[in-house]
């Protein structure tokens, strides 16, 4: 970790200098968008292939189940000796990663008995690990920071502080040894204690010691002012580094995999055919699905994780049915949405408006009793976000947005009120009873429609020039006759007319 | 089938007693004392567990069972919203919960029906986007400051040991009232249940039965909430249900068996909380009732783990029997002697380590006698089963090859099953004539 860190450093210190990355790194607020964004980024591309499979609540269960993972490696780091017990340690990610496994295959297990359905299995097997889990943690000792809202919910806007520290100037350690211009020197007395006398005691005798002699990391010197210049230190967030190795590692298994991974989505039985072994595949998934969910815990925290994997690509499986294309817009709708999300949490609704604002209008109007101070978590903003998006592609949705379907529903309905007035002229123009069924004025009562709504399809029609009237009569026009004719012979009807009175 | 019924219902009282024999039990070896707040946080147990397993069980026989992860997620909001307007009393929460999570199951029926993601996707977006809403809802009442608002959290993860007495006055109520919308209903959730094309097809109201039955999960969820929490709210949902389906097949016995098993659940994982201080109560709830579960799936008869391995052994050896059986018969036949001897060693070269227990087992059956060498000579009942055996299998050969040809009745080929049975009189006659 500390190397790949080094390496990032190297990498950024290229494009921009030092004081600018230390104030980069140092602002909760960049600090929080950039892991904002690598989660969304990282949570979007397996996400996308449990959407496509049905999977899509397993990411709920793995997201709770990792918890006990966590715990449970942590607690064995502390029984055994010569490990240190510490909530950065890549081996309660492995723990995790086990976790999430244990708990597909739990599931599968329970499920082949034949005695419980997949959905009840899952149903049972997560509620109970993560009851293992929560009363473990009840029962460890207060001085472990690992209780159970921290985990639920998680914290965005605090990954900054929890950094490693990078020197790369002035890095020498510095050693004060009693001749060193340095060291400071007293005098104690030896013997003393031995005869219990005071130091004033003209028997006391003195010795000369160093003060602080010893072995002084960089940062300590400097604070103890021994070396004349601050050494040139970066502090590196450490969630940003496992995000992005985590966003990598998913990366790179989805290039790499993709062909055998879209196979196995949309026709197991040929994959597994193929010798592609879905199974192991789907479980290389569920793998990467606990990694990430432990990697983003600190972030956004167990149950709005779940978020990160499924709206983004459920938004983005409303606007398009091709997997590359969603599996290109879930991650960068999930990256946009951290990025308003995380303005929404301060209050700048999409630069529309202003939470403050909002919330005094309603103090004004139902009464908060004056509290209109916006401020709320990060990661439920952003999911906010997240959400609003997926509700704005449902309505715009080209495809099958609810405007779309509206529109397309108003256009059917009109089209087939003007097909049901011009067969009702074409019924009865020309015949006796004509000029009582084709009155202007009466119209509506033969159709049944209300008045209003008999004057606007006419209008239309009158408009297209297929209808005219005649001392209140109606009759068709030569291109009104064409179209009932094409009309009828669309249909089939012959001489049958559509409108039966 | 009434005395299957009959017998079920003896096994579903025989489970209560059990029940309510495992509470005072526990209370003694547990050596817990027994005072007014363990009492009202057990009944509120109870009564909890109760509605929740016996309306869980829709969920779980609906295969949307995840749908009780989903609602109980999506309170949140509405109890926020529900303290911001109207503080701290557990009616309007409990009001504020079930709208949040009724509009939770439109939402999500309305995503099903009109685009093209699933149920389990629908359901992952509401749950996360509720809660969301939930937090940030949560987070402006705490930034409020307010002195009331502690214990509102209690609604993440559950708190039994608030609960008044009032309280569960108020939940029985509220759960007697959803039992009684289930009992007038019965039919028609039977129907849905089990068949909704069928009940579509006659003319019930499906999309209006089917928003009921899940109100009445609703509510079962939003007064769960209070005992086992958000997160855990699924397994108490569902558990009960999953045990209880493991006893019986019939839907009234599997609804009084949750309801039993929810209780037994609620109250035991609230009498355990008592144990020592600071033991939640809501996940020690879900341990209990997934317990049950575990014990069901295999101790249950006819269904249950234990009970089918036993069946498969006792299934195998009689296998093996028949087989040992035919094979001394087939032995003596060759050395033109009805009585001619086998030797053990032989059989068990032939049909391997069952063949020992099998042996045994013919001899206690008076089926073979047991030579002074390891040596088994068919006794005469033991010749006659072998040579009804091998006759019945004889037939069934010429069955296979000449039944068509023959023009005999069809029937599917089963050499295990007596084929006198299965056939007519004069089918057998063609083919014990046949040459």
């Amino acid at each position: 970790m500390a190397t790949l860190e080094a390496l990032l450093i190297d990498l950024t210190l290229r494009v921009t200098d030092l004081q600018q990355l230390n104030a980069i790194l140092g602002d909760p607020q960049t600090t929080a968008l950039i892991t904002g964004g690598l989660v969304a980024f990282a949570a979007a591309l397996p996400g996308t292939f449990l959407l496509l499979r049905k999977l899509a609540m397993t990411t709920d269960a793995i997201s709770h189940t990792v918890l006990l993972g966590i715990v449970l490696a942590f607690l064995l780091l502390a029984a055994l000796p010569g490990l240190e017990a510490d909530l950065n340690s890549p081996w309660l990610i492995f723990g995790a990663a086990l976790a999430g496994l244990a708990t597909v295959l739990l599931t599968g297990a329970i499920q082949r008995s034949g005695l419980v359905k997949e959905d009840a299995a899952l149903g049972l097997v997560f509620p109970l690990l993560f009851a293992i889990a929560i009363i473990l943690i009840s029962r460890l000792t207060d001085d472990v920071h690992l209780d159970s809202d921290a985990v639920i919910l998680g914290e965005i806007g605090v990954v900054w502080a929890d950094a490693r520290s990078h020197c790369l100037q002035d890095c020498e350690p510095v050693h004060i040894t009693p001749d060193d211009p340095r060291a400071e020197t007293g005098r104690r007395c030896t013997n003393c204690a031995e005869l219990d006398i005071g130091p004033r005691d003209p028997a006391a005798e003195f010795e000369e010691y160093c003060l602080n002699c010893g072995r002084y990391t960089t940062a300590e010197a400097w604070r103890a002012r021994l070396v004349p210049q601050a050494p040139t230190q970066v502090f590196w967030p450490r969630a940003i580094t496992s995000m992005l190795l985590v966003a990598l590692l998913n990366l790179a298994f989805i290039l790499l995999f993709y062909k055998e991974l879209k196979l196995g989505t949309f026709d197991p039985a040929l994959a597994a055919a193929l010798g592609l072994r879905p199974a192991l595949l789907n479980t290389a998934l569920m793998v990467l699905v606990s990694i990430t969910a432990v990697a983003a815990f600190d972030a956004v925290g167990s149950v709005l994780v779940v978020a990160f994997f499924i709206i983004p690509p459920a938004t983005a499986w409303l606007l398009s049915d091709r997997l590359a294309h969603i599996l290109l817009l879930a991650p960068l709708g999930g990256v946009l949405a951290s990025f308003t999300g995380y303005e929404f949490s301060r209050g700048n609704l999409l630069g529309i408006a202003q939470m403050r604002d909002l919330l005094q209008l309603l103090d004004e109007t139902i009464g908060l009793d004056g509290f209109t101070e916006w401020n709320t978590s990060i990661s439920a903003a952003i999911v906010l976000m997240m959400f609003l998006f997926f509700l704005l592609a449902w309505v715009f949705s080209p495809r099958q947005g609810l405007l779309l379907s509206l529109l397309q529903h108003r256009a059917r309905r009109q089209h087939f009120a003007e097909q049901l007035l011009l067969g009702h002229v074409h019924h009865h123009q020309g015949t006796a009873e004509a000029a009582s069924e084709l009155a202007q004025d009466r119209l509506h009562l033969h159709l049944g429609w209300t008045p209003r709504r008999t004057q606007r399809v006419l209008m239309r029609l009158r408009l297209r020039d297929l209808v005219a009237s005649e001392d209140g009569t109606l009759q068709l026009t030569a291109r009104g006759e064409r179209s009932v004719r094409r009309f009828m012979a669309l249909r089939g009807a012959g001489g049958a007319s559509p409108a039966g009175d | 089938m009434s005395l299957a019924g009959g017998r079920n219902w003896r096994t579903v009282a025989a489970l209560l007693a059990l029940s309510l024999a495992v509470i005072p039990l526990s209370l003694a070896l547990g050596n817990i004392r027994v005072d007014y707040t363990l009492v009202t946080v057990a009944a509120g147990g109870a009564v909890l567990g109760i509605v929740c397993g016996v309306l869980g069980s829709f969920a779980v026989l609906r295969q949307q069972s995840l749908l009780g992860d989903a609602l109980s997620h999506a309170a949140l909001p509405g109890v926020a919203l529900a303290f911001l307007l109207a503080g701290r009393e557990l009616g309007w929460l409990l009001l504020g919960a079930g709208i949040a999570s009724w509009l939770g199951v439109l939402l999500i029926n309305s995503l099903v029906r009109r685009t093209r993601l699933k149920q389990d996707a629908a359901m992952g977006v509401v749950l996360a986007a509720f809660f969301a809403l939930g937090i940030t809802l949560l987070t402006y009442i705490q930034s409020r400051n307010d002195a009331s608002q502690a214990g509102l959290d209690q609604f993440i993860f559950g708190q039994a040991a608030a609960i008044r007495r009032q309280d569960v006055v108020l939940i029985s109520a509220l759960g007697l009232a959803a039992f009684l919308v289930l009992i007038a209903l019965w039919k028609e959730f039977k129907l849905i249940t089990f068949d909704p094309a069928f009940a579509q097809a006659n003319g019930f109201p499906l999309r209006l039965l089917d928003v009921t039955l899940s109100t009445l999960i609703v509510i079962a969820i939003v007064l769960g909430l209070q005992l086992a929490g958000v997160v855990l709210m699924v397994g108490l949902l569902i558990a009960p249900a999953v045990a209880a389906r493991q006893w019986t097949r019939q839907l009234d016995q599997m609804l009084v068996l949750a309801g039993i098993f929810g209780g037994l659940a609620g109250a035991g994982g609230a009498i355990f909380s008592g144990l020592q201080q600071g033991l939640p109560t809501g996940p020690l709830i879900i341990v209990v009732a997934v317990a049950i579960v575990a014990l069901s799936i295999a101790l249950a008869p006819e269904r249950g783990l234990l009970w089918r391995a036993w069946r498969q052994r006792r299934d195998r050896q009689r296998f093996a029997a028949q087989q040992v059986l035919q094979d001394i018969h087939r032995h003596a036949t060759q050395h033109q002697d009805p009585r001619y001897p086998a030797p053990g060693g032989m059989l068990v070269a032939l049909r391997g380590p069952l063949a020992r227990p099998a042996l045994r087992q013919l001899q206690r059956e008076g089926l073979l006698q047991a030579g002074a060498d390891d040596d088994w000579t068919l006794s005469e009942r033991g010749l006659e089963r072998a040579q009804a055996a091998a006759r019945n299998q004889l037939l069934w050969e010429r069955y296979r090859q000449f039944g068509e040809e023959l023009g005999l009745p069809a029937v599917t080929v089963d050499p295990q099953q007596p084929i006198d049975r299965l056939l007519p009189a004069a089918a057998l006659a063609r083919l014990e004539t046949l040459d």
